[in-house]
């Protein structure tokens, strides 16, 4: 996949609203691939609504979203599993982690299907982020930014061509926002791949190639 | 272990599957018993008369305290078979045949015990007895004549006299090894013979020779080939056909009680085992409803946990094969042990069975394990696409 398109996307909820002041709703956006996006919203404004249209999670919008110009909303389930394993991955703001796995576990049950990173990197990973002791820990007991860097690696531990970060740093300290910024790019640039990051305030800092007001 | 069964295992409530499990071995258990017990009893109808086909009536005319006062014949006249030829519900009719001949039997069982008596022969035309050809024809000149005795003698032997007398139980295959001395005469000669029991007839009512030889001995003893028939052998295209009674009531025939009756047993016994697998049927559905309501209330529960799944890459089918393996899995269990059941029962009820019929043939199984094997795979299938659309709902969840 070379670029998504947004072709005057707009959330059904916001149809009513007059003098929407956005720039990716009710636009037409192209998202390429290398490049850096920074997305910056309020609250409400529909950042993740946006991230759950573009992962075929939600289909409440008006206008068309275009992978390489076909429509997404045709996409057919065997489409949208390929797409989710080998095209796009995501960063969910509310991490969608299992609590009752441990960290390594939550990511080897990604990886497991596809492959896609060797266990030696996993746990360099795991060492770089500061959480190697809490590898075996459970998921529900661990802090939620623990659990972010845990979220992060796994959304990491796949193929893709764009990859979507919503609200990544949110509760991690400077040092660790940094980190998990040179992890981000360092794989997004390895694998050619585009790298859309939201955020409502804080935002890791990365020399964006544009950003976008929702 | 499988992280992703170590995910979905979540929430298993064991009582309810104990509960399903439970439900549906009593169902399936009462569906293949029923069904084994079907065919092994009509397998006892069955062996009794195999060279006798079931729509084989025996007529004769009926007898009364008049006709043996005024000394009217019991024996059909030429007219009457002719008009009864000419029946629409009759394909053929065959006439027996009596010896004119004096007969006297004997055999010896062993040394202490042999049985020796007067009797009579019949016969009928050939192609109403359904025995190999080989085995069924005399040659002349040879002194072996194949025999089919009444089944009642064997009873009365095995039941009355054996039982009465602590001796050993025969079955048909020992008594067929056995010859009879048969003594012939008539018209001042005097022959022995051997008499091959070939089977047994519940059916028929009288000692049978093949019509060859009745008509050879008949002419050779006597001389005389024919007397009238007293009785028919009649081949109907439809036994319960209602023309049959009222034709028979019309002339004053009658006809053999005891296959009219077998009939009403097996029909009986029909509706008695449709009920009980009906029963079987129905507690197989509810175990199978407990099943799918365990199942749904299950994915309910992990519903969060399955939605993840599928947003990190998981196929529906690949989250559905758990759940789908694990009611596969039970219903495989189930059936294995329900056939173990209806195996242990049908055994005690094989050995009561061989005790009263020592010559019944334990009938295969196969059948019901097709219908076992059938029944496993429609519920699976039925589990799988039930699994699979509402794992399906979750994905299409959305909005």
């Amino acid at each position: 996949m070379n670029t998504i398109v947004l072709d005057n996307t707009l959330p059904k909820v916001f149809a009513q609203v007059k003098d929407l002041k956005s720039e990716v709703w009710n636009h037409e956006i192209t998202f390429e691939k290398e490049q850096l996006y920074l997305v910056e919203a309020n609250s409400g404004t529909g950042k993740s609504s946006l991230c759950s249209y573009i992962f075929g999670y939600r289909k409440d919008y008006e206008g068309q979203i275009l992978f390489d110009g076909a429509d997404i909303a045709k996409f057919s389930t065997r489409q949208w599993v390929n797409i989710r394993k080998k095209s796009l991955s995501l960063l969910w703001q509310e991490l969608r982690l299992f609590p009752e796995l441990t960290a390594l576990e939550n990511v080897i049950i990604k990886n497991k299907l596809t492959n896609h990173q060797s266990r030696q990197q996993i746990e360099t990973w795991f060492d770089q982020l500061g959480i190697a002791d809490r590898m075996h820990a459970k998921i529900g007991r661990m802090s939620f930014g623990q659990q972010q860097r845990v979220a992060l690696i796994r959304a990491l531990c796949q193929p893709f061509d764009f990859i979507f970060v919503d609200e990544p740093i949110s509760h991690l300290d400077d040092t660790n926002s940094r980190i998990v910024g040179e992890l981000l790019t360092a794989e997004a640039k390895r694998q050619g791949a585009g790298v859309i990051v939201t955020s409502i305030g804080k935002h890791i800092e990365l020399n964006y190639d544009k950003v976008l007001k929702l | 272990m499988n992280l992703v069964w170590k995910l979905l295992r979540q929430h298993i409530s064991i009582p309810q599957f104990a509960g399903f499990f439970f439900a549906n071995l009593v169902g399936m258990t009462i569906i293949l018993l029923g069904m084994q017990f079907y065919i092994d009893t009509q397998a006892i109808y069955q062996s009794e008369d195999s060279f006798m086909k079931a729509d084989y009536l025996i007529v004769n005319k009926r007898i009364s305290s008049m006709t043996t006062i005024t000394g009217k014949s019991s024996a059909f006249t030429l007219p009457e078979v002719q008009d009864f030829c000419e029946q629409e519900f009759v394909e053929r009719v065959g006439l027996f045949t009596s010896s004119a001949y004096d007969v006297k039997a004997s055999f010896r069982l062993d040394e202490k015990t042999s049985f020796s008596t007067e009797m009579f022969f019949e016969s009928v035309p050939d192609e109403f007895v359904d025995v190999k050809s080989d085995d069924w024809g005399y040659e002349q000149g040879s002194y072996e004549v194949p025999i089919i005795l009444p089944r009642n003698y064997l009873d009365l032997y095995n039941f009355g006299y054996a039982q009465s007398r602590n001796m050993p139980k025969l079955s048909e295959g020992i008594l067929g090894a056995i010859r009879l001395k048969i003594e012939i005469s008539g018209g001042g000669a005097r022959d022995e013979y051997e008499g091959r029991i070939v089977g047994f007839s519940s059916r028929l009512n009288t000692i049978l020779v093949p019509q060859n030889f009745m008509d050879w001995a008949n002419e050779y003893y006597v001389g005389t080939k024919t007397k009238s028939p007293t009785r028919l052998i009649v081949e109907v295209n439809n036994p319960t056909d209602e023309r049959i009674t009222t034709y028979l009531q019309d002339n004053g025939y009658e006809t053999d009680q005891d296959k009219l009756d077998a009939s009403k047993q097996t029909f009986l016994l029909r509706i008695i085992v449709g009920i009980v697998m009906g029963v079987g049927l129905v507690i197989s559905i509810l175990s199978f409803y407990i099943l799918m309501l365990s199942v749904y209330l299950l994915v309910e529960k992990n519903s969060t946990k399955l939605e993840n799944l599928l947003l990190i890459g998981y196929s529906p089918a690949k989250v559905s094969k758990p759940y789908q393996l694990l009611t596969i899995g039970l219903n495989v269990l189930v059936l294995i042990l329900a056939i173990v059941v209806m195996m242990a029962v049908r055994n005690v009820y094989l050995e009561m069975f061989q005790t009263f019929f020592p010559d019944f043939e334990t009938p295969r199984i196969m059948h019901t394990y097709i219908v076992g094997a059938g029944l496993l795979v429609v519920v699976s299938v039925l589990n799988i696409f039930a699994i699979r659309s509402k794992v399906m709902s979750i994905w299409k969840r959305k909005d």
